[in-house]
């Protein structure tokens, strides 16, 4: 009965459910704008709904990370210009499929695939978190710890070029994270005695710096590019269209809430593998892969919209990202008190529910905009970006300014955003830096206490590490991925094969 | 044989200024606690920073290795003129913010920027920041209450005229 009340708390108030109609209607225009993506979205919306009550809030961002991921794929499909990240697989086919004259219903079927992925990675959070939330009560110290450090490994050997680039911003993140007063023992870390630096850097002005500002920064380098013009056709798909496709796209929700469930991997990469296994499974494509195959678009978009609500399993029941977004929301959470993990979910029940029904509503909301309105917004995804990106930059500084009403914040913020705008140009995601400044706290408290219950002996940790069946997995995890990008497993595996 | 990226004008430059940052931190990691124990507050430190400075150098070495690109040049492919101008712009909104208050510096930093990236005329790109600014302000100001310096604005009549309006006394 309390869970029933919750999840119908976002449906019977008016305010909240219009926040998160009003949250995924723009959602889908900042998804589909290049320039835009849902974590710089996110991250500058935090700071101007700080002060509001925790559920409108949240309603906001799950409206805005729902249609963000989905709008991703508007772009994809009629530029060839992937909105965000996740959407990279369904320009693949989309795109061709509009050169043919198929763009509505390229949009279409990617409108309704999407929905039924979303749906089915919802279903995963809410079947799965409640019983990993259990489980979770039982994690040691050094599990967080493990865990903490494997989203960040994950992470950075997923979205980079380099392993080692990946790291670096991953302890770059864990180093920025530590700034400030040590809340243990109040001794002074990285402060080099200024008094700014004794409350520790803003996580805001980091996140709006590195994700706002320097992405913005990038798109200058495409300011003039000019917009290509697109006609739609038919676009609500017929339902054969739909059945034939099912068991594909099912099998990619699957994927697809699998990956965005593992700590630090998110809808990009569960896109990738997803139409990865498309290629794999589907014998004899109508038309092939890469030509304007349905199949090309219904893998990824299930997936990378499954991954939405995979992603809240580790961050509400772990405290631990599933992607960027989901730890700028552990962000969120934080300013409003709230400490994600496995006592959220029992002290809190009516939070996580709430966040599964906003998360359906969301889902629901998706695709009747995506179904509908289509021409005018083709119209504006054409504005330029000359007069987008000014706005842009203008309510980055507004976000970072209103956070704590301080001009020192807007120059972290430039600071952050031209550093990350560096890291770009030289190939380092940035990523695995906030995902570390997120966790930092978490690997900081678990390292302490792991090394302290086992009376400061490292010896006496790694034998607890390796009698224990879930640390054991953890550690092995890590030291798999860490030795996967190795060139020792290279030459081992190469000369095997050979 | 995998072929190597080749070095981005600056990158060597850049994978130095993070090697040194690096060692920087670890040194001043090394000064929160030194190696007092392993649960002290400079340990997560200590271990972050060393492996940011190994890291660093194995970029370094493999930044080293690249084979230098020739068609990039600093000027149009790292900092051409429309990032520059920006970050300058930015800066000097963050300095401009208190005295002059959110409206002007707004309306200002807007136009400017429009009409040197866009390369519209000043009236369009004035006009485009007016509307801009008075649709963020309503936004921002009125709906979500974020308080912004009001400079020379006098922003409390403004607002207080807004009121009005939409009590419907506004004149």
């Amino acid at each position: 009965m309390d869970i029933l009340n919750s999840l119908l708390v976002p449906i019977l108030d008016l305010k909240l459910l219009a926040l998160i109609a009003i949250g995924t209607f723009a959602g889908i225009y900042v998804g589909a704008i290049p320039g835009l993506s849902v974590t710089m979205a996110v991250s500058i919306l935090i700071s101007f709904t700080f002060s509001w009550e925790v559920y409108p809030a949240l309603a906001l961002m799950i409206g805005i990370y729902m249609g963000g991921v989905y709008g991703g794929s508007r772009t994809a499909i009629l530029l060839n210009i992937p909105g965000a990240p996740a959407a990279i697989a369904t320009a693949l086919d989309g795109y061709p499929m509009a050169q043919q004259g198929k763009a509505g219903e390229a949009i279409g079927i990617v409108t309704v695939v999407s929905f039924i992925g979303g749906f089915i990675g919802i279903i995963a959070l809410a079947v799965f978190a409640p019983l990993l939330s259990d489980f979770a009560i039982r994690f040691q110290p050094r599990d967080y710890f493990l865990l903490g450090v494997l989203g960040i490994l994950l992470v950075g050997s997923l979205s980079g070029e380099s392993l080692v680039k990946g790291i670096f911003a991953g302890a770059l993140g864990v180093g920025l994270g530590s700034v400030g007063m040590d809340p243990l023992t109040y001794t002074e870390r990285f402060t080099f005695g200024t008094d700014g630096l004794r409350a520790g850097v803003s996580f805001v002005a980091v996140m709006i710096g590195m994700f706002g500002i320097s992405e913005g920064l990038m798109q200058l380098h495409t300011v003039n590019t000019p917009s290509v013009k697109q006609k739609i056709s038919r676009i609500v798909p017929s339902w054969a269209q739909v059945r034939k496709h099912l068991p594909l796209g099912l099998q990619t929700s699957s994927i697809g809430t699998i990956i965005g469930a593992l700590p630090g991997t998110g809808g990009d990469i569960a896109a990738l593998i997803a139409y990865d296994h498309a290629t794999r499974v589907t014998r004899n494509p109508e038309v092939p892969f890469g030509k304007g195959a349905i199949e090309g678009l219904v893998a990824p978009e299930t997936a990378n919209n499954a991954a939405v609500g995979g992603a809240f399993i580790p961050m509400l029941t772990l405290g631990i990202p599933g992607d960027a977004v989901t730890a700028i929301m552990i962000g969120a959470l934080f300013i409003h008190g709230l400490n994600p993990g496995p006592m959220l979910m029992i002290e809190q029940p009516d939070m996580f529910w709430f966040i599964v029904s906003a998360l359906t509503l969301a889902n629901v909301f998706m695709l009747i905009f995506g179904l509908t309105g289509i021409k005018a917004f083709v119209k504006i995804v054409e504005m330029p970006r000359a007069v987008l990106l000014p706005v842009i930059l203008l309510l980055s500084i507004v976000g970072a300014y209103a956070v704590g009403n301080s001009l020192t914040d807007v120059y972290w913020m430039l600071g952050f955003g031209v550093f990350g705008y560096f890291m770009k140009l030289y190939g380092y995601p940035l990523g695995p830096v906030i995902l570390g400044v997120i966790l930092s706290r978490l690997l900081d408290d678990n390292w302490r206490r792991a090394i302290i219950s086992d009376q400061e002996n490292l010896w006496m940790l790694l034998k607890g590490t390796l009698a224990s069946p879930l640390s054991l997995v953890l550690f092995a995890s890590v030291v798999l991925i860490f030795l996967a990008k190795t060139p020792l497993w290279g030459l081992v595996f190469r000369k095997k094969a050979a | 044989m995998q072929s190597q990226p080749p070095r981005r004008p600056g990158e060597l430059i850049f994978t130095l200024a993070m090697v040194g940052g690096s060692l920087f931190l670890l040194w001043s990691a090394y000064g929160i606690a030194g190696f007092e124990a392993l649960s002290s507050p400079g340990a997560v430190p200590l271990v972050t920073t060393a492996v940011m400075a190994v890291c660093g150098l194995l970029i370094l070495r493999d930044t080293l290795r690249k084979p230098a690109q020739t068609s990039e040049t600093v000027a149009r492919d790292i900092l051409p003129m429309p990032v520059v101008v920006t970050i300058a712009m930015v800066g000097a909104y963050a300095l401009l913010l208190k005295p002059l208050g959110f409206l002007p510096t707004s309306f200002l930093f807007l136009t400017v920027l429009i009409r040197f990236l866009a390369g519209y005329s000043l009236p369009r790109a004035a006009l485009i920041s007016l509307a801009t600014v008075a649709l963020i302000y309503l936004l921002f100001r009125v709906v979500f209450t974020v308080l912004m310096p009001p400079g020379i604005v006098p922003e409390g009549e403004i607002l207080a005229w807004i009121k009005a309006l939409f009590a419907g006394k506004g004149n």
